[in-house]
């Protein structure tokens, strides 16, 4: 009862669920941003999956951008293209949830992260690949 | 308890019930995706497959398809005595302008042999609103406007400022815009093709072109970069040879390269008149020989094929003396060439010329052409669409010319820019775009003086905040929705998601310029605070449900007004979150079924249709949920609207939240006033499904309500000590006690 109470008294209200910090909030200047951006893009974590299960998703990452390269070209038809991406995005939200479960909390220059549920890593990967797909996909048109 | 229960259960039955009828409910529109005989688009005898007599009921006689683009005359035979009524064409002859859905509609347009329109008669549509929203019997309704009007005049949807009387202003239809805007280009371009066959629209005679000379000869890798010959391709893919089918093919676009793919067609072409580019390619002798051949005014272009089995040429003008695979168009007039056009072409003389197996030089006779002016050259592709029926349409494949500034004597002509079709709705709405923009800007402000207002409010005198909040609603309800029809909807999600990540058109969402604009708001305070200023403040059905509630409350309805117990609450607020990834998955496959299913939203039904006018199973269903409205704070918001879904998992990134003090752990007091259900026991907001009521901010900065703040009261008053004003942190600006110098 006690632990409970104690547990309330130091939670903060102002944060969804408990705070987290992640690695790479250890490094400074330039090199804080290039590391957190690597983390918005490389989803995987050394020891958070078995080495099978990495390896496998890697490789589906891997289909995925031919798929939507292939796309972008004009020679996959949008409904397939857009049904990789939500696959993509299933299996990469998987993935978070045991390497990477943690999201930004307030605003995007911060450093505030906080711990992830389901529904928290379903926004953030939805999002973060809805505007990686179409930077890349404009991008592959222009070229 | 058991009563919640079945509550529960029962809610879950409506939805279930709801989302099986909406599929099953059998359209009323019996033009959406008519089934239309095969040889309707190819057979020399249209009216066979086709209602001509829709048209013209009096005529008993229709000829075979004739010109190009095809049209067919409606003839009256009576006594012997034949009586020619007018014309008719089928719009895809003409052009296939893809409407909301991504489709073309079909129309059978007609022309009276006096120049003005006998009838539009609608064959098919895909237009999902005119499926389950709009009666279908409306855009019929909008066709029959056009009877009578004269085909040379510009014929407009809405009010029309035109004081040259050149344009007639007509109709169109609240909640369908952008359906009725391509019906009025698909018309306008039928009338246009047709009248200047038969001679109803006289044709612009535009200057001829007058060229700067140099004397320099091109080898062809010049000519190339210079863009004085130009290359059109068609792949395999674009005409339904194999699998895969390219957005290209869609879009009718062609000339950019595909990887991998060798092209069906690969055609070069230029102009001939300009003397250094004819007698590169020609020769000085081939040349002087060709313009000996032409008359004043006319030009030449040469065609030659360098890849791929498909002929320009076809076979059509072996029977019928026309060139029917290739045209030339420029600045909306189309131009065809006959036998009499063509003069063979064996030989190229530029160095470099790459090896060709087609060729051929083609006259433009018709003076309208002009060579100052851009043109395009377009291939008519037969393309197969369906492997099984073997049906085939034609299919137009562009690509345009325009002489380099440099070779033309005084530059290239000034070209008057069309006006965007979009731009003619914000011209004339100007006033409720600018009343619709200060709201909104408003509605931002007294938000972002959320502070200061709350502080002003007490918990037992809300109007500081509920005074614009109770406006704001009242706008949204009545001009926002029934008025402006600016209702937001998952539709339009679905659509920028697949915009996004497929073709983005401006024109799609530019048309309606309020919900443009809505979604410009939106998309802002999404990220900046959530999406609770949306829906809690401006959504035309969330105001209209929670003013609902509110007014339920007093009129002696409190009594029965609940909330429903937590646990049932965070399992069924995710049942949105589901909606809408189901809606945005089936949208990958079906945009039409996905639309269909988005009626979960009662938003058409209460706004763009009116549920009088609606009625049936999903009057009743609006109906069910506005009831509930009554003693429930806004149940649809909660769970189900896919919308708030759409919307709340972007909330997850919202830059600012609202305040809470380190009490606020160990205090329900707000919690227990939340009305979104949006405060856990621990007092952390979730602002996923947080409306930004702003109630719990009232209590944060009330010395008698919040309770740290009334127990430090208390402590004061017992202490005698001044009550200074409560900051921002929610707690009493501290008494620094400021240490006095004595004097002397």
């Amino acid at each position: 009862m006690m632990a409970a109470a104690h547990a309330k008294q130091t939670l903060d209200p102002n944060c969804l669920t408990e705070p987290v910090t992640p690695p790479f909030l250890a490094r400074t200047g330039w090199q804080r941003w290039v590391a957190e951006a690597w983390d918005h893009l490389w989803p995987w974590h050394r020891d958070a999956l078995p080495q099978m299960w990495r390896w496998a998703t890697m490789l589906f990452a891997l289909w995925v951008t031919l798929a939507w390269l292939m796309g972008a070209v004009g020679r996959i038809a949008s409904p397939w293209l857009i049904a990789w991406w939500v696959a993509w995005s299933a299996v990469e939200l998987l993935v978070r949830l045991r390497s990477k479960p943690y999201v930004k909390d307030g605003p995007w220059w911060g450093s505030r992260f906080r711990r992830a549920d389901w529904l928290d890593l379903l926004a953030y990967v939805g999002f973060k690949n809805l505007l990686i797909g179409a930077v890349l996909f404009w991008a592959v048109r222009w070229l | 308890m058991v009563g919640r229960y079945r509550f529960v259960h029962g809610f879950g039955a409506l939805l279930v019930w709801l989302v099986a009828a909406t599929v099953a409910a059998a359209p009323n529109a019996k033009l959406y995706q008519a089934q239309l005989p095969v040889a309707l688009f190819s057979a020399p005898d249209l009216c066979a497959y086709a209602p001509c007599n829709a048209v013209f009921p009096e005529a008993n006689r229709f000829s075979q398809r004739m010109g190009n683009p095809p049209y067919v005359e409606a003839w009256r035979d009576e006594g012997g005595k034949k009586q020619l009524l007018g014309y008719i064409a089928l719009s895809t002859d003409v052009t296939k302008i893809p409407a909301y859905s991504g489709k073309t509609m079909i129309s059978l347009i007609g022309i009276t042999r006096d120049g003005r329109f006998a009838r539009v008669a609608l064959l098919n549509h895909s237009e999902p609103i005119l499926l389950l929203g709009i009666p279908e019997e409306k855009l019929i309704a909008f066709n029959e406007q056009y009877t009578g009007k004269p085909i040379t005049k510009r014929i407009e949807i809405g009010k029309v400022e035109d004081e040259s009387g050149n344009a007639i202003g007509i109709d169109g239809l609240s909640g369908a815009t952008v359906t009725v805007v391509v019906q009025n280009q698909i018309v306008r371009a039928v009338a246009r093709a047709v009248g200047r066959q038969v001679g109803l629209i006289t044709q612009v005679e535009r200057p001829e072109a007058h060229f700067v000379t140099t004397g320099k000869r091109y080898s062809w890798y010049e000519l190339e970069q210079l863009g004085l010959v130009h290359t059109l391709r068609v792949y395999p893919s674009d005409l339904g040879w194999d699998t895969p089918s390219s957005m290209n093919a869609a879009a009718g676009a062609a000339g950019d390269a595909k990887p991998g793919e060798t092209p069906a067609l690969e055609v070069r072409f230029g102009l001939l008149d300009h003397p250094d580019v004819g007698k590169s390619l020609l020769g000085e002798a081939g040349w002087e020989s060709l313009m000996a051949r032409l008359k004043p005014g006319e030009n030449a272009i040469f065609v030659i094929r360098t890849a791929g089995s498909e002929s320009f040429k076809g076979s059509g003008f072996v029977r019928g003396g026309v060139f029917d695979r290739i045209q030339l168009r420029q600045l909306g007039d189309v131009f065809t060439f006959r036998d009499l056009d063509y003069v063979p072409l064996y030989d190229l003389v530029a160095e470099g010329t790459p090896v060709f197996d087609e060729s051929g030089i083609f006259i433009v006779r018709d003076p309208a052409f002009s060579a100052a002016y851009p043109w395009e050259f377009v291939f008519l592709g037969n393309r197969i669409v369906d492997k099984l029926t073997g049906h085939r349409e034609y299919v137009s494949f562009g690509q345009s010319y325009w002489l380099p500034e440099s070779m033309l004597e005084g530059g290239r002509p000034e070209l008057p820019k069309p006006e965007a079709s979009w731009m003619r709705f914000w011209k004339t709405r100007t006033v409720e775009i600018g009343l619709f923009v200060a709201t909104l800007l408003a509605m931002a402000g007294v938000y972002a003086a959320r502070d200061r207002l709350t502080a002003q409010a007490t918990r037992k005198r809300k109007w500081p905040v509920d005074g614009f909040k109770y406006a704001f609603w009242l706008i949204s309800v009545f001009f926002f929705g029934w008025h402006l029809l600016a209702q937001p909807s998952i539709t339009q999600v679905l659509t920028w998601f697949h915009s996004l990540l497929t073709e983005w058109r401006w024109e799609l969402f530019l048309t309606d310029p309020f919900i443009f604009l809505f979604w410009i708001f939106i998309v802002v305070t999404v990220f900046v605070w959530g999406r609770g200023l949306f829906c809690g403040w401006a959504c035309p059905f969330g105001s209209l449900s929670e003013l609902l509630f509110k007014v339920a409350q007093r009129v002696g309805l409190k009594r029965f007004q609940f909330q429903l117990p937590m646990r049932w609450h965070l399992r069924l607020k995710n049942l949105k979150y589901g909606i809408f990834l189901f809606l945005l998955t089936v949208s990958a496959f079906s945009m039409p079924l996905a639309e269909k299913l988005a009626e979960v939203e009662p938003f058409k039904t209460t706004f763009l249709v009116g549920i009088l006018e609606r009625g049936g199973l999903f009057a009743a269903y609006a109906s069910v949920l506005l009831g509930l409205s009554l003693f429930m704070e806004r149940p649809f918001c909660k769970y189900l609207c896919p919308l708030g879904a759409a919307l709340a998992l972007p909330t997850t990134f919202r830059w600012f939240g609202l305040r809470r003090k380190a009490e606020c752990t160990q205090c329900t007091a707000c919690a227990r006033g939340c009305g979104s259900l949006a405060i856990d026991a621990v007092g952390r907001i979730d602002h996923r499904e947080c409306m930004l009521c702003l109630d719990c901010m009232v209590l944060y900065h009330d010395p008698h309500a919040c309770p740290p703040l009334a127990a430090e009261r208390k402590r004061r008053e017992k202490l005698g000590l001044p009550l200074t004003p409560v900051g921002k942190d929610g707690y009493f600006i501290p008494i620094q006690p400021v240490a006095v110098k004595q004097e002397g």
